[in-house]
């Protein structure tokens, strides 16, 4: 069997640009033999999984094919008893969590839209919910994985373990790489048993200040929420804490925290069933909402100052909202492009701002800016990446090792790769 | 390359090595090259040309430029407790040894960063920051001695990192110079920095990419409560179902210890723990807030007797915890006092096949005429098999050596790994092609090649066969003594 490539039309095209070719490949081996067959002819790809991170980055500056993942959507092999799961890229990681819940299990991932989110996309754009605060980002829980190269070479690092140090960590390399260094083919997570109690306390009416302090003092009290994350409401926020794990331990955390909030004066709300679902429902409203969304990261002590550089970034779009991970230093903006020249101006004003980060310059990188996503008249003017990573050359060299043509999403990734 | 300049010889190398790091920080006596000859695997060893000891990044920069113009290969070595020969020196190479950079450079606990230079010991991190409530979580047993340097080459663990993952999980950045003498800052601190996650080919490549100069970690909180219990078991049979048992229950322990019959006779020997003779024991830590604890903790005990426990313990006050610690933490060299030598194995397996794997290993052993003392990481499935032997015996270190090897296949053939925590180094590269396939192997090696074209560090570790950059290997044929069923790839 072999995937035959069709001829593409508009539903195959990546932000604007449209390939003449689609492939659908159902097994490793056909992706393999696909991604022989465009390298043959020195064809440029892009991989595309649900879609729901496709306007993350910038459009390919060259795009012949579209490989798409749906096809290759097997659980390979799930061992409740090892907590681990193996499975091909293009499953969906609702459909996912409905195969493991069956066994008590989860991958602590939440992503945005997991109906339609797909494992291997989730890998390669990084991307991430509110757990991420106890779980880690997508590379704290993937174990192994098959790559598949652009000259069509199957490659596998890391296993099937937890524990593995042998050889150099492919699977955690490719995470975030936007399909720019191979196709993600299958992913291999550890997996966390489902919780047999959650609760979620609300405390609205905080300033960006506050939303910090009340994060901090919940972790000096020694309380560990699995995702703490602030959502605008008008001009301040209300920072929800959500608790999981066994009943007497979710109960005596949630009372615990109410109860300092509450001899604050805070006006608190402890949230069970629909009420908790609800609010975390709102937090996926906010940050999915409108077409123009950006991500952006800094010193998690930065929070208040983030805040006020991202506030005129808000306010040049309609609808605009903010989303803060207080724990993480992440901050999410979301809303409707109005003008695009005043929201590309306040992107620019906000990266000046986030790179100078608080307090004393530090090495490494702290405080960016990135569009998740945006329309064409604002990508006109605004870079979707900000100023290129300062180990650019590196990355470039790391490119040209496993792609040295050039033809896997060309110019799609950061710093231009 | 224009016109081929003479290389220069070794002495002018030194030389100028001098010259750039002063000549107290270059060695050549053969009294001082001594303790460099081998890490903490101590049966092999080669002499090193010169140990270089770097005191800054400039430094760095500076002997790694020359060491390049000279082609002379370096090996980078932290505190030298590794046990897979990665800081073994290469012949007529040299040691580049971080312990002179050891300053603790911030401390910024607001945001629950330490930044570092790599000669800094492991627990003096912790040591550090102890005082505030945290802590840096990755603790190798060897976390007294260790350096943060060698925990990022070798992307160390510990017993916690069952809860709190491995290094990888909490190196934020890192400042490294590879060896064009660049020198790149790599990650964040701040989450999600644009571009690759290079930090995750740095950490665990054994000192193949680069020279780490400087290290941003993350701190976590001291948790609200630890407990702790101790209980043995009839077999390794029923200690490896309870700990199947607590992880079905949907526990998440900070550490679940297994000790087998002779690793406890062992540790007895050593710290004078007034454990029993029992087939196997378990020590169990559960960590965080304190309900959640209390409930975890009572939910393990009775899944431990319901299993066949013989007895729980459960430490009265911290100094008597701190001691059953001990006595697990001792046990590689409590070996000692039970075996004249004795070989420190490290594999993985899947959690669920403990059981079985160490009746293997038990027939294995037999079938060698040694004996095996087994000390793990049972929640993760890590095994640390110690391979007893007399090397006066004639013959016995190879044969304890094979058995080694063999228990190495067993842990592939289970669907595990050949090192959990210890790399790859110098001994076990021949194992790599067992574990992975030739287009796997290349395509690490080209991750090799984007940080060091010219294969200047740490040659000939971690890679059964090396590759020069820059090669574009043919598809794989195979060779005509394999077509005739002659020989296995290799």
């Amino acid at each position: 069997m072999s995937a035959a490539p069709r001829h593409a039309g508009p539903p195959d095209a990546v932000l604007g640009v449209t390939p003449r070719l689609a492939i659908e490949p159902a097994t490793v081996p056909e992706a393999a033999e696909a991604l022989r067959a465009l390298a043959a002819d020195g064809l440029a790809v892009t991989f595309v999984g649900g879609g729901t991170d496709l306007e993350l980055g910038a459009p390919p500056a060259r795009l012949d094919a579209v490989l798409h993942t749906r096809r290759l959507s097997r659980i390979r092999e799930h061992a409740p008893a090892d907590q681990i799961v193996a499975v091909e890229a293009g499953i969906t990681i609702a459909e996912l969590q409905r195969a493991l819940a069956a066994h008590g299990q989860r991958l602590a991932l939440d992503p945005p839209f997991p109906e339609r989110a797909t494992a291997g996309g989730v890998v390669a754009a990084n991307a991430f919910g509110p757990r991420r605060t106890r779980f880690g980002p997508v590379r704290d829980l993937v174990i192994g994985m098959t790559l598949v190269r652009a000259d069509g070479v199957v490659a596998r690092g890391g296993g099937k373990v937890v524990k593995n140090v042998a050889g150099f960590d492919l699977p955690r390399l490719l995470c975030g790489s936007l399909g720019t260094l191979g196709l993600v083919a299958e992913v291999v997570f550890r997996l966390h048993p489902l919780p047999e109690a959650s609760a979620t306390v609300t405390v609205a009416g905080l300033s960006a200040a506050q939303v910090r302090a009340a994060a901090v003092a919940a972790l000096d009290d020694r309380l560990e929420p699995v995702a703490l994350a602030a959502l605008g409401e008008g001009a301040g926020f209300r920072l929800a804490f959500r608790f999981e794990g066994f009943g007497p331990g979710v109960a005596e955390q949630a009372e615990r925290l109410a109860g300092s909030l509450a001899r604050e004066g805070r006006a608190v709300e402890r949230l069970a069933g629909p009420d908790e679902a609800a609010i975390w429902a709102r937090h996926e409203a906010l940050r999915g909402g409108g077409d123009v969304r950006a991500r952006a990261s800094f010193a998690p002590a930065a929070l208040a100052a983030a805040v006020e550089a991202l506030r005129p970034l808000e306010g040049a779009l309609r609808g605009g909202a903010l989303v803060l991970h207080p724990v993480l230093g992440i901050a999410l903006v979301a809303g409707r492009l109005e003008d695009a020249a005043a929201a590309a101006l306040a992107i620019e004003d906000a990266r000046t701002a986030l790179a100078r980060g608080a307090g004393a310059p530090r090495p490494g990188v702290v405080g960016t800016l990135v569009l998740t996503a945006a329309p064409p008249a604002l990508r006109a003017l605004a870079d979707p990446w900000g100023p290129p990573p300062p180990a650019l050359e590196l990355m470039r060299r790391l490119k040209r090792e496993l792609d040295p043509d050039g033809r896997l999403a060309p110019g799609r990734f950061a710093g231009g790769i | 390359m224009t016109r081929a300049a003479p290389r220069p010889t070794l002495d002018e190398t030194v030389r100028r090595l001098e010259a750039a790091l002063g000549a107290e920080h270059v060695l050549t006596d053969p009294a001082d090259l001594l303790v460099y000859e081998a890490d903490g695997l101590t049966h092999g060893r080669t002499r090193p040309a010169v140990v270089v000891l770097p005191g800054s990044t400039d430094d760095v920069v500076a002997l790694v430029r020359i060491a390049r113009e000279a082609g002379l290969p370096l090996v980078p070595r932290g505190a030298g407790t590794g046990l897979s020969g990665g800081a073994r020196p290469v012949e007529g190479g040299a040691v580049v040894s971080l312990s002179r950079m050891r300053r603790i450079l911030e401390l910024d606990l607001e945001n629950g960063w330490a930044r570092v230079e790599p000669g800094v010991i492991n627990l003096d991190v912790s040591r550090a920051v102890a005082g505030a409530g945290y802590y840096y979580a990755p603790d190798p047993s060897s976390q007294g001695v260790c350096s943060i340097g060698g925990n990022v080459a070798e992307n160390s663990g510990g017993a916690h990192c069952l809860k709190y993952g491995f290094t990888t999980n909490h190196v934020l950045h890192a400042r490294v110079v590879l060896s064009d003498g660049s020198v790149v800052d790599l990650g964040g601190p701040a989450a999600d920095a644009p571009g690759y996650d290079l930090l995750a080919a740095l950490v665990g490549s054994e000192g193949l990419v680069a020279i780490v100069t400087e290290v941003t970690l993350r701190l976590l909180r001291r948790p609200e409560v630890t407990r702790t219990f101790f209980a043995t078991f009839p077999s390794t049979d029923e200690a490896g179902a309870a700990v199947s048992g607590i992880i079905a229950a949907g526990i998440l322990p900070a550490a679940i210890e297994m000790m087998d019959r002779l690793a406890i006779e062992a540790a007895k020997a050593a710290t004078g723990l007034d454990w029993p003779d029992v087939g196997a024991a378990l020590l169990m830590d559960a960590d965080g807030p304190r309900a959640e604890v209390e409930h975890v903790s009572a939910r393990a005990i009775e899944i431990a007797r319901a299993a066949g426990a013989l007895e729980v313990r459960v430490p009265r006050d911290e100094a008597e915890r701190q001691l059953m610690w001990k006595g697990r933490k001792s046990a590689f060299a409590a070996v000692g006092r039970i075996s004249p030598s004795y070989l420190v194995e490290d594999g993985v397996i899947p959690r669920s096949e403990i059981a079985r794997v160490l009746r293997e290993i038990t027939r294995l052993a037999a079938a060698a005429g040694l004996r095996v003392a087994n000390v793990f990481h049972a929640g993760d499935g890590n095994l640390h098999p110690l391979v007893l032997y007399d090397a006066r015996n004639p013959g016995e270190e190879a044969r304890a050596a094979a058995l080694g090897g063999e228990i190495l296949r067993l842990c592939i053939r289970s669907g595990g790994s050949i090192t959990g925590e210890h790399g790859v180094g110098a001994e076990k590269a021949a194992y790599m092609a067992e574990q992975f396939g030739p287009d796997d192997l290349e395509t690490m090696q080209r991750v090799r090649c984007a940080f060091d074209g010219a294969a200047l560090l740490n040659p000939g570790k971690v890679f059964p066969t090396p590759r020069l950059c820059g090669e574009k290997p043919g598809p794989y044929r195979p060779h005509p003594a394999e077509l005739a069923g002659l020989a296995e790839r290799w």
